[in-house]
């Protein structure tokens, strides 16, 4: 008798029994005999059994954070993604976004079939006919001509492509993402040495935060919870006191014990205010640092950033009085064209207090160059539109980014895209970018595909995170990206690559190589191997990056720009957790999930302070026409008290045209109004730096949120209590 | 107007509930009589009497399919149910298992579909037979748990409790009605308690406690049973404790 | 009983359950949340739909306040006339408070939300006639009703998505309330398992989904009458007692330093969910 089973045999559906059964809900109230049919394996390993959940290691690919997911699999069906406690990144626990990740995988709105544009309508065709449909586009083009613009990669995906890219002789893999610190990692490059350093929040009795959403959205918002949560309960029993400094309260910043409104673009100049508050309290200063700041006395920062001499003061004896802490920085500081002036005055700070070497740390660096992950910015996506306007690139490829809905529209994405010959998308959706394409290729969910993910955040030296498949593939004709480029690679290089029958024996090939370095040399590849689907995850020390300290002083600040009257408004294009750069916009759950702050669910909204909304008439409700120097919007208004008068909001991620039920006509898309200013120094499209007006248009709606059962309101009620840290003590609680 | 007729017929209905309800009315007695579902149709006509019937004693090398079984062990095949929430349908894996080495009914009808669907790697489109509710949680191993291992009782006698005299079926039909008021019978009985005295696990300030001990050899008695009401169980006339089972809705449904 | 002796023996005769000594034997089951550790981030809520098959109802109907978010997140402002909030909000994640006397059952037409022996509020869906009076009567509104037969309902789990639903638990029709259950399914496999073992659930072993995803672990679950469960050391050293309508440390002067406090208290549900006041630096 055959015995041996195969791996992906109880990764198969066991039958819609389950489903049908759950489905007919209370329809069926009676017992039911003979109408429905138990489906039953042909084969089954020890470990399956039906109404029992198994559970597999993977890695969650609904951002870059790279944390290590636990898959509850049912009759071969997967129902829930919970974290695995040993990854150090994420240790168990996991945000609505990667949760939301089976959405990502049942999402009604896939695309199953390889599709080609003919005219203005497309066509089904097979796999062999779009990879020949390659190789001719190909032919005759040479490498300078053929441009690969992806989002964040790593891992062997990233080796692959690599090599693709070589055997192409093209060198043009631009990497993009539109929502990027790539403004610090410039700045600490300069400052720390290392683009990006470990942050030890917990070990800081008081982070100072310009506008780093870290509980929300920023660089790795999971283990920095973790953190933070550490940070609250207190070294030796003191609490941990959180500052936010910035225009637009985030996430973080309604989780500040003090929270201060800032003019949007001066969070540069209230750095170089605070370390001359330091100075005038007692710090001493290196001498260039206090030439630096000299000028930045607390009346004149008081006066250019909105912040009270009073705040200032109390702020700077906090930060000297406990030592050490963190100073932190997001895109609310870097979001401008003297992004990398803020940033600089900001780390400076951070340097100042001493917290380098203590709150602010080395970073291990990833052993093998060919995984660790390239990181994206914006400046990706504007070479690329560059290149395709000047009709330099003739084949382009797409590659989990979505640029026509994320860059601005006076760049003309979207059109320049036209002039290039050839495009293909390797897409999960008709997104907008894929509706532009020649040839669109669908790819495996997350949750069907092999992989490697290296994060470019590492709390603890490095992990590599492996994803699996959780289960059998929902749709036959969908193809992983390393499947696909295996693919490609093998009709470019026949000779190497068709030693691997897929994308699987690559990975398992590449990873059994570098085994004498993951593990004990001696042991067997299968038991090596079997162990490292089992941990969903390799941990190796890494080299630790060199910190260095030096003090930068060329710090050259604008002054506060002047009202302008045609656009009098700065305009905050705000990112949240769950809803990023929109690239899971059609994850109903995450639609439906309220906005933190505003509770809005299903639509975008315009924030503005209710005082300036009170001087220009506006209620909540009112359609507003937001309208830039490149554009207009419209979009309902909601008077939000933590947000500077001189700013509106919008949040990004909604405003689809395409992508699905969930997503498309749902809100509004402020990338597309977005002026084309890019930081001085980086390139990097400085997303804060747009000017706006608002105009009611007349028309009033009823925004759809969810305030709570009290309207947000607790009129004296007992309901939500807080208590200030002097009326509380901490260290007898359990 | 349809709205106000509509309320009227609802808050009518809803009087007449309530005037019920506060009634001192007699329950009806709780029914386990014997109900028998209709016969069902299965892919391949399963007999349950051949492989879990009684060995005829006249003929020990039960040569006879019609005349006696091989008194297999219902757990046998159905081996997920001591471990898992349903009883499950084997593998066609175990079916195989023991007929690839049974020649001389290698060529019946039955198996020579067996084998079709097992060279096909098809699973066999079995038809649910004790098909419940949607809204009920019935669990397999905590019956099995209880009454085989923990009662060793004979598993065709616990088996048979819910499913009826399988031994005897061909395919199998329902015996026994599966309602709400048959599984009450059941679970609002009195059943003795094995632990002495209060059964909990207690610790050092007498506290009932996950990381106290338990009584000597007792199984804790909020570990065997709720107290319907929160009445704790009184000793019944020989002086055993009693407590009955599970029963508030939340048990079962959920 | 004289409606009069009813109001004045109240509070007696709704908490008290007929038990002769111990209440709760084995189990009580009863939550914290830390208001200072929770972020208001949504995990938990997001956690939930995916535990408990809850529909998306979409724009409109959530605009009709038909939202089915057992855990949903509060957002509070401070409401000192303050020009900027510059403290933050307040995050409050709200949920079936499990309430020993809880308001909801008493009014149940038809018996279809009781107490269990393990002080869950439960809700038998089959028995549920969608009267809302239960709805009517939760101080808390976290009880939701299905006003569509959701199951059916277009884009709400298209084919693809129904393979998420979980098998555990009933998934709900038209006309029945519905609500958080600390994930009884959970707690009752917790407890299955274990009495095949002959012993009771230790601390931890039971998770609800939301406690299990939250980032910064501001939720713990537990027995509360286990005395070494993580939940009964926090009720004790935060000195709340279950079933009073006041904490003696409320009564003494100039209040406690304690942040422990039960919403709604006053209104006599002996709720099972304990918040931790959120703390703000006295300092800056």
């Amino acid at each position: 008798m055959d015995n041996n089973f195969d791996r992906r045999d109880f990764l198969k559906v066991l039958g819609w029994g389950g489903a049908a059964v759950a489905l007919s809900g209370c329809g069926n109230t009676s017992v039911e005999d003979g109408k429905e049919t138990v489906v039953s394996y042909v084969e089954a390993a020890d470990y399956v059994m039906p109404g029992i959940s198994v559970y597999f290691n993977s890695t969650c690919a609904q951002c870059d954070a790279g944390c290590s997911i636990t898959g509850r699999v049912r009759e071969g069906r997967v129902l829930k993604l919970e974290g695995n406690p040993d990854s150090v990144i994420n240790r168990g626990k996991m945000c609505g976004l990667g949760q939301a990740g089976v959405q990502h995988h049942y999402n009604p709105d896939r695309v199953r079939e390889p599709l080609l544009r003919t005219g203005s309508s497309g066509e089904t065709i097979t796999w062999d006919k779009a990879y020949a449909l390659i190789a001719e586009k190909l032919n005759g083009v040479s490498g300078d001509q053929i441009d690969f613009l992806t989002g964040t990669v790593s891992g062997h995906l990233k080796a692959l492509l690599g090599n693709y890219l070589e055997t192409l002789s093209s060198k043009n893999h631009y990497v993009y993402e539109a929502i990027s610190p790539a403004v610090q990692r410039a700045a600490n490059l300069k400052s720390y040495g290392m683009e990006m350093p470990r942050y030890s929040i917990n070990k800081a009795k008081v982070v100072l935060s310009f506008g780093a959403d870290f509980l929300g959205a920023w660089v790795s918002p999971v283990h920095f919870s973790q953190q933070y949560a550490e940070f609250r309960k207190g070294v030796d029993g003191q609490r941990g006191v959180l500052v936010q400094v910035e225009s637009k309260m985030t996430l973080t910043g309604a989780n500040a014990d003090r929270w201060l409104v800032v003019r949007p673009g001066t969070e540069g100049i209230l750095a170089l205010g605070i370390i001359n508050a330091l100075g005038v309290a007692g710090l001493s200063l290196p001498a260039n640092v206090s030439a630096l700041v000299n000028a930045y006395d607390k009346e004149r920062v008081s006066k250019d950033t909105g912040v009270s001499t009073e705040n200032l003061v109390k702020l700077a004896a906090m930060l000297k009085e406990r030592s050490p802490s963190l100073v932190l920085l997001g895109s609310a500081a870097e979001g401008y064209e003297h992004g990398s002036q803020n940033a600089a005055a900001i780390n400076l700070l951070n340097q100042v207090l001493g917290n380098v070497g203590k709150t602010v740390e080395a970073s291990a660096s990833v052993p093998f160059p060919q995984i660790a992950p390239t990181i994206g910015n914006t400046a990706g996506a504007r070479i690329v539109n560059n290149r395709l306007a000047s009709g330099q690139t003739k084949v382009l490829f797409t590659y989990g980014v979505n640029p026509v809905f994320t860059t601005p529209a006076e760049m003309g994405f979207k059109d320049n895209m036209a002039k290039a010959g050839f495009k293909v998308a390797f897409a999960h959706y008709l997104d907008e970018t894929a509706l532009q394409a020649d040839l669109v290729l669908p790819l495996d969910s997350a949750l069907e595909d092999w992989g490697t993910q290296v994060a470019e955040y590492q709390p603890d030296g490095v992990q590599i995170s492996v994803q699996q498949p959780l289960m059998e593939k929902l749709h036959p004709n969908t193809r992983g990206m390393g499947d696909i480029l295996l693919a490609l690679l093998k009709q470019r290089n026949p000779e190497t690559y068709n030693a691997f029958d897929d994308y699987y024996a690559y990975l398992r090939t590449a990873l059994l190589k570098n085994k004498p370095q993951f593990a004990d040399s001696g042991a067997d590849d299968d038991v090596f191997w079997n162990g490292l689907l089992g941990s969903g995850i390799i941990n190796v020390s890494g080299n630790l990056n060199k910190l260095s300290d030096k003090m930068a002083v060329d710090i050259n600040l604008p002054a506060p720009v002047e009202k302008d009257s045609k656009y009098p408004f700065n305009l905050i294009p705000s990112v949240s957790a769950h809803l990023r750069d929109g690239r899971h916009t059609n994850q109903p759950w995450l639609q439906e999930s309220p906005d933190p702050l505003t509770t809005i669910v299903w639509d975008s909204w315009v924030e503005i302070h209710p005082k300036k909304a009170a001087e220009l008439g506006i209620v909540e409700g009112d359609i507003l026409q937001v309208e830039s120097k490149s554009g207009s919007i419209k979009a309902q208004a909601y008077l939000f008290p933590g947000i500077h008068p001189d700013a509106v909001s919008i949040p990004l991620g909604r405003g689809h045209e395409a992508m699905g039920r969930y997503a498309k006509g749902y809100g509004v898309n402020p990338f597309h109004i977005l002026n084309r200013v890019f930081d001085r120094e980086t390139g990097e499209l400085a997303m804060h730096e747009t000017m706006v007006s608002i105009s009611k248009v007349g028309k009033r709606v009823i925004v759809v949120k969810d305030e709570g059962a009290a309207g947000g309101h607790q009129d004296g009620r007992r309901i939500a209590l807080s208590v200030t840290s002097d009326q509380v003590d901490l260290s007898e609680e359990v | 107007m349809h709205r106000f007729i509509r309320l009227s017929i609802l808050l009518m209905g809803l009087f007449a509930a309530s005037s019920s309800y506060s009634a001192d009315v007699q329950l009806a007695p709780l029914t386990t009589a014997d109900d028998l579902g209709p016969a069902i149709e299965q892919p391949i006509e399963f007999p349950h009497n051949r492989h879990a019937g009684l060995r005829n004693p006249n003929d020990p090398t039960n040569s006879d399919p019609l005349k006696g079984g091989m008194e297999i062990n219902c757990l046998y095949c159905h081996t997920y149910a001591r471990r898992d929430s349903v009883a499950g349908i084997p593998p066609i894996q175990k079916c195989i298992g023991c007929h690839q080495n049974i020649e001389s009914v290698r060529e019946t009808p039955r198996i020579k579909k067996l084998f079709e669907y097992w060279e096909a790697k098809k699973a066999i489109p079995w038809k649910k037979v004790h098909d419940l509710p949607d809204f009920v949680r019935f669990n397999h191993e905590r019956h099995i748990k209880r009454f085989v291992f923990q009662q060793n009782r004979p598993v065709q006698e616990v088996c048979g409790a819910c499913h009826g005299d399988v031994k005897t079926m061909t395919v199998a039909r329902r015996q026994k009605s599966l309602a709400m008021g048959w599984c009450i019978s059941c679970h609002e009985k009195d059943h003795p308690v094995t632990a002495s005295g209060n059964g909990s696990l207690i610790n050092a300030e007498g506290m009932p406690s996950s990381m106290g001990s338990l009584a000597a050899n007792g199984v804790s008695i909020g570990s065997q049973a709720y107290w319907y009401g929160f009445k704790k169980p009184a000793a019944n006339a020989a002086g055993a404790e009693v407590a009955k089972g599970p029963n508030d809705c939340s048990s079962c449904h959920y | 009983m004289s409606v009069t002796n009813l109001l004045e023996n109240w509070a007696e005769f709704r908490h008290t359950h007929p038990v002769d000594d111990v209440p709760h034997d084995p189990y009580k089951w009863a939550m914290s949340i830390d208001m200072d550790t929770c972020t208001g981030c949504n995990a938990c809520s997001v956690a939930c739909y995916a535990e408990n098959n809850l529909p998306v109802v979409g724009k409109d109907r959530y605009e009709h306040g038909q939202a089915m978010h057992w855990m949903r997140i509060e957002r509070y402002w401070p409401e000192d006339g303050r020009e900027f909030p510059d403290q933050g909000a307040q995050f409050l994640p709200m949920m079936c408070q499990q309430c020993e006397a809880a308001p909801c059952e008493t009014v149940c037409p038809v018996g279809a939300t009781n107490h269990t022996a393990d002080g869950l509020n439960s809700q038998a869906y089959n028995r549920c006639i969608g009267s809302r009076y239960c709805s009517a009567n939760c101080p808390f509104k976290v009880r939701y009703f299905n006003w569509y037969d959701y199951p059916t309902t277009e884009n709400v789990w298209p084919a693809e998505m129904t393979m998420q639903l979980n098998p555990d638990i009933t998934l709900r029709g038209k006309g029945v309330m519905e609500k958080c259950t600390f994930c009884v399914q959970r707690i009752r496999a917790g407890e299955r398992s274990v009495k095949n073992e002959g012993r009771i659930l230790r601390d931890g072993e039971v998770q609800t989904a939301c406690q299990q995803v939250c980032p910064t672990n501001a939720i713990t679950f537990g027995n509360l009458v286990d005395p070494d469960s993580r939940v009964h050391q926090q009720w004790k050293a935060q000195r709340v007692e279950l079933t009073v309508d006041e904490q003696e440390k409320d009564k003494e002067e100039g209040g406690s330093d304690l942040r422990g406090y039960r919403i709604l208290e006053e209104l006599r549900p002996y709720p099972s969910v304990m918040y931790l006041e959120r703390v703000r630096e006295s300092a800056i």
